[in-house]
């Protein structure tokens, strides 16, 4: 529609190029008039373009050739920015059209604003002396007249021009000018002049700009200036010895204030609902002056960043964090926010944290699924000694995903230490009335931690029995064979080919698989 | 074209690719005229320069003409006109300009028609013309005895003409004078409510501000003499307004005269104004006091750069933060290896807009009457220092380019001339090769008697002999000729 609207206006100017040369309205306080004619009225201020003019001073207003083109879009946000200006706004229309430097609209005003401006007047008379005085004057001050007294060669003549170096100096100046980052400068006087100034009321109110300069720089989306406030505020703290325990304290508190859980969530709700994004670089700058206190806040912002890009960026951040704070990975891990545990149990697993084991026991008694299964992978993947204890109870989990994640991984790591826990529930009754995958995993840590000591009670259940002997089902039979394929000697071996000719199909066929793991 | 439908290739983009084209065209037509100016004025037309230098104006324009079949260079005030199109200033044309509008006026021409019959020999005669012309004095033939040498030299395809002169003109000159006086009234007016408001504490209204600055820069672009001229005003106002005010304009006019854009003189301006903004919080009996001032009272004046930047921090409803303007009054007291005041820690480039107020600053104050220099210094012999000295910590390449803007004898230095005449600077030549011949004001009869207004007088120009009948040969105090310098400018 917007599209349309303007389609339609520069049509309408291009019709009246074939009549005129130019467009030149009268404006009143509600009506444009054009050769004397009403062209435009609207009673109602609030909604009238004519006021939005009128009222800032605009008398006439002329379009030329080529404003349908290159200007009327601009110069219509002009008019609805002005309309929008609160009166105490550092704006009026006129300082807005001006800015706009337009070639194809001008305008003619009226200066509202009274400045009490006195009249420039000549001066008063200074009493001058008679003409022979003033005469007799200049001829006792000036040098006898000369011919060619002043001439060129009396000049430096590189005064003259800027050479071409000069001029380019001046070019390169002006463009570093309009380079540089402009907050970076003042933010270097601000901490100069923190430096410098011993006087406590100025010392104060610095601190004070630096501190309500922070919500605004992140408003703008400038970390790397808050990075850097955070980065001078520390070097003063060490240089500025003299600091008055006042100053200090509000100085070291800005990096614990902005990596509180309230300040960090606006930045990281800001961050992911920006349409602009900061580099890896500007943000990395910023996190890396976060207090490890930060890291719980971002496990929580984490799961709830919709913007793949600033997730990436933030799990970045955290996961520097993180691995130099394993204590704020503890406290992360207790936290009362199950998404943010979680979080920080899949980033522990990814940074194999050899610490966080300690912060994951209590989890294993959640009822949370996700969670759980999240601290086996990460337990499997940090795989220390204390992730392995941990491992070890998890195959009694009472959600048999754990159990089977646990129990593979302690069997394919050769985890000893679990074998005796394994062997009982391998012997017992605690998997009778599970499914086969289960049984099957369990089994097979079994033959690979207990060897060949565990072949005579595989053998038992493996074997067909007489008929007085309970015959086990072809399910823990199918899973004996698989465990002695993973015993790997002759002796099981031998067992297995005992059992080759089984009649069930399916403890047949797991003996087969089982020589095939066994070899030759 | 469809009955009722719009053209195609609308005549707006017709009147844009025209202007682009004239533009850049333009200003490569001046500036080999310019060259082959030059060359000739040096070497004699053998030389293989001079040679190349009108074999590139051949070319040069021929390729205008091949679009614009015919050119017309015509002077407007302190503007050059190619085919109605304003040629923009900028630093990589800005001495050409100012040589081609002086040699031109030096010649009594306003405007010059090139058609396509053009040669080469042609403009060869052209320029060698222009060259011994702009040498002759200025008379009101000398234009049309110009145009017959052209004629007579069978220059068929140049023409020259006077300049426009229309009593329109002296009307405008003095609507654009009285233009400037208001802008001038206005911004010590507004400059004063603001520094006012924020010694009070209340909140300063920056609109105003803003509209100062934009009809400063304006007026620069415009008429930038008439606006010069009234920073010559001594006790309008108080001086720290005043001096704001001026700097503004010394500013605007420098960084116009450096090619900036309007938006980025804008930027300029109202760091300027600024710049001492600082002084609304040193306390009025350290700004005001009479006689010297005592090392604690110069510690706290000195303390003004810096309070600038916290001033400027306060200062409410300025929309965005005047971050430039916080650097340039921070800045503006710093030398260019960073001495001067406030100290800095770490490391630092002067801002150009720093630098640019520094010199403006620096050459306001010191000719400036103040409670603490009752009397004001030459402005002559304050260029001088900023350019001789280098301990003042100027930057050398813009007190430079202040020289090329304000001339060796700034606007409103009173002087005594060879013929025993006293005269007031009135702007510097615009040909910045009589640096040192500015148009002045005569304010003295023959008899001695001081005159008002006096009548100008273009210290460049020569006689039938050609010599210059009259040259500076000392720079004088105005009071002692019972001379108020402002009443000249007002």
């Amino acid at each position: 529609m917007y599209q349309r609207a303007v389609d339609n206006i520069r049509a309408s100017f291009r019709q009246i190029w074939q009549a005129t040369d130019d467009l030149v309205f009268d404006v009143g306080e509600t009506e444009l008039r054009w050769e004397d004619n009403v062209v435009y009225n609207q009673e109602q201020r609030g909604e009238s373009i004519a006021w939005t003019l009128y009222k800032d001073g605009v008398r006439s207003l002329a379009f030329k050739p080529g404003v349908e083109e290159a200007e009327i879009v601009s110069f219509l946000g002009v008019l609805q920015r002005a309309r929008n200006l609160q009166a105490d706004a550092a704006d009026d229309l006129l300082t807005l059209l001006w800015a706009q430097d337009f070639q194809f609209v001008s305008y003619t005003f009226r200066e509202l604003v009274s400045e009490n401006a006195a009249p420039i007047e000549a001066g008063e008379t200074i009493t001058s002396a008679p003409p022979t005085d003033v005469r007799h004057a200049v001829e006792a001050e000036a040098p006898p007249k000369r011919e060619g007294l002043v001439s060129i060669d009396d000049f430096d003549t590189t005064l003259y021009f800027l050479e071409d170096n000069e001029v380019a100096y001046l070019k390169k100046d002006v463009e570093r000018e309009y380079a540089q980052d402009l907050r970076r400068n003042v933010l270097s006087m601000l901490f100069d002049l923190l430096e410098l100034q011993t006087y406590g009321t100025v010392r104060a109110e610095l601190i004070s700009i630096v501190e309500n300069f922070i919500p605004y720089l992140l408003g703008a989306a400038d970390f790397r200036s808050v990075a850097l406030i955070l980065r001078e505020s520390r070097a003063i703290l060490q240089r500025a010895r003299e600091l008055i325990p006042e100053h200090r304290q509000a100085l070291e508190g800005l990096p614990t204030r902005l990596s509180q859980s309230d300040s960090l969530s606006q930045l990281l709700q800001a961050l992911d609902e920006s349409a602009v994004h900061p580099t890896e670089e500007d943000l990395s700058e910023l996190f890396q002056e976060l207090r490890p206190e930060a890291l719980s806040t971002l496990m929580v912002w984490i799961a709830k960043l919709h913007d793949p890009y600033v997730r990436d960026l933030i799990q970045g951040s955290a996961a520097r964090l993180a691995q130099a704070n394993p204590a704020e990975v503890l406290k992360a891990l207790a936290s009362e926010d199950g998404a943010a545990q979680l979080e920080m149990v899949k980033l522990a697993g990814r940074l194999k944290l050899p610490g966080a084991p300690e912060g994951m026991e209590r989890l294993l008694a959640s009822e949370d699924r996700g969670l759980k299964l999240a601290l086996v992978e990460a337990l499997t993947a940090i795989s220390s000694p204390s992730a392995m204890r941990l491992l070890e109870k998890a195959i009694d989990d009472g959600d048999r995903d754990v159990r089977i994640a646990a129990v593979r991984f302690l069997g394919s790591r050769g985890y000893r230490n679990a074998a005796a826990r394994i062997e009982s529930m391998v012997t017992g009754s605690k998997l009778r009335n599970a499914d086969l995958t289960e049984k099957m995993a369990f089994f097979e840590a079994f033959g690979a931690l207990v060897g060949a000591k565990g072949i005579p009670a595989l053998e038992k259940m493996l074997a067909a029995k007489g008929l007085l002997t309970r015959k086990e089902d072809p399910e823990t039979r199918a899973c004996a064979a698989m465990a002695l394929g993973k015993v790997r000697t002759p002796e099981a071996r031998a067992v297995l080919e005992r059992a080759v000719q089984d009649k069930d199909p399916l403890v047949r066929n797991a003996v087969t698989r089982a020589l095939r793991e066994v070899g030759t | 074209m469809t009955a009722g439908g719009p053209p195609k290739g609308s005549i707006a983009e017709t009147v844009q690719t025209t202007d682009g084209f004239l533009r850049h065209a333009g200003r490569d037509f001046l500036v080999v005229l310019y060259t082959a100016v030059r060359s000739l004025k040096l070497y004699p037309i053998e030389n293989a320069q001079v040679q190349k230098a009108l074999d590139d104006l051949t070319t040069t324009t021929k390729h205008l003409l091949d679009v614009e079949k015919e050119i017309e260079l015509r002077l407007q005030g302190e503007f050059i006109f190619v085919n109605s199109t304003r040629l923009r200033l900028d630093l990589d044309n800005y001495a050409s300009f100012s040589h081609i509008l002086g040699v031109l006026r030096q010649s009594g021409i306003g405007a010059v028609r090139i058609d396509e019959g053009v040669e080469r020999k042609q403009l060869q005669i052209f320029v060698s013309l222009l060259l011994s012309y702009a040498a002759k004095e200025v008379t009101a033939t000398k234009v049309f005895e110009l145009a017959q040498k052209l004629s007579d030299a069978g220059v068929t395809h140049i023409g020259v003409e006077p300049p426009l002169e229309t009593d329109e003109d002296a009307e405008d000159e003095e609507r654009q004078k009285e233009a400037a006086k208001r802008t001038y009234a206005r911004s010590v007016a507004v400059t004063k409510e603001v520094i006012n408001s924020i010694r009070m504490g209340r909140t300063a209204n920056v609109k105003k501000v803003k509209r100062a600055v934009q009809a400063i820069v304006d007026q620069v672009l415009n008429n930038e003499a008439s606006l010069m001229g009234l920073t010559t005003l001594r006790d309008y106002d108080e001086y720290t307004f005043t001096h704001s005010v001026n700097v503004c304009i010394f500013s605007v006019a420098l960084g116009r005269k450096l090619g900036l854009t309007k938006l980025q003189l804008y930027d300029l301006g109202m760091a300027a104004l600024f710049h001492d903004v600082g002084k609304s919080r040193v306390p009025l009996e350290v700004l005001n006091k009479q006689g010297g001032l005592s090392d604690e009272e110069w510690r706290i004046m000195q303390a003004h750069p810096w309070l600038g930047v916290l001033t400027l921090f306060g200062l409410r409803g300025y929309g965005e933060i005047p971050y430039r303007g916080m650097i340039v009054a921070y800045e503006h007291h710093m030398k260019t290896d960073l001495t001067g005041y406030p100290k800095s820690l770490r490391p630092r480039d002067l801002s150009i807009y720093s630098k640019i107020v520094a010199v403006a600053d620096g050459f306001d104050a010191a000719t400036s009457r103040r409670v603490y220099q009752t009397v004001p210094i030459q402005p002559d012999q304050v260029l001088k220092e900023m350019w001789e000295n280098p301990r003042r910590g100027y930057d050398q390449i813009v007190v430079k380019a202040f020289i090329n803007l304000i001339g060796i004898y700034p606007v409103g230095t009173c002087v005594i001339l060879d013929t025993y005449e006293v005269a007031l600077v009135h702007s510097a030549n615009p040909d910045v090769t009589h640096v040192h011949r500015p148009v002045v004001r005569i304010v003295t009869t023959p008899e001695g008697g001081v005159q008002h207004p006096g009548f100008l007088a273009d210290l460049a120009q020569r006689d039938a002999e050609g010599n210059h009948p009259r040259s500076i040969v000392k720079v004088t105090d105005p009071v002692k000729y019972g001379i108020n310098v402002s009443d000249y400018f007002v």
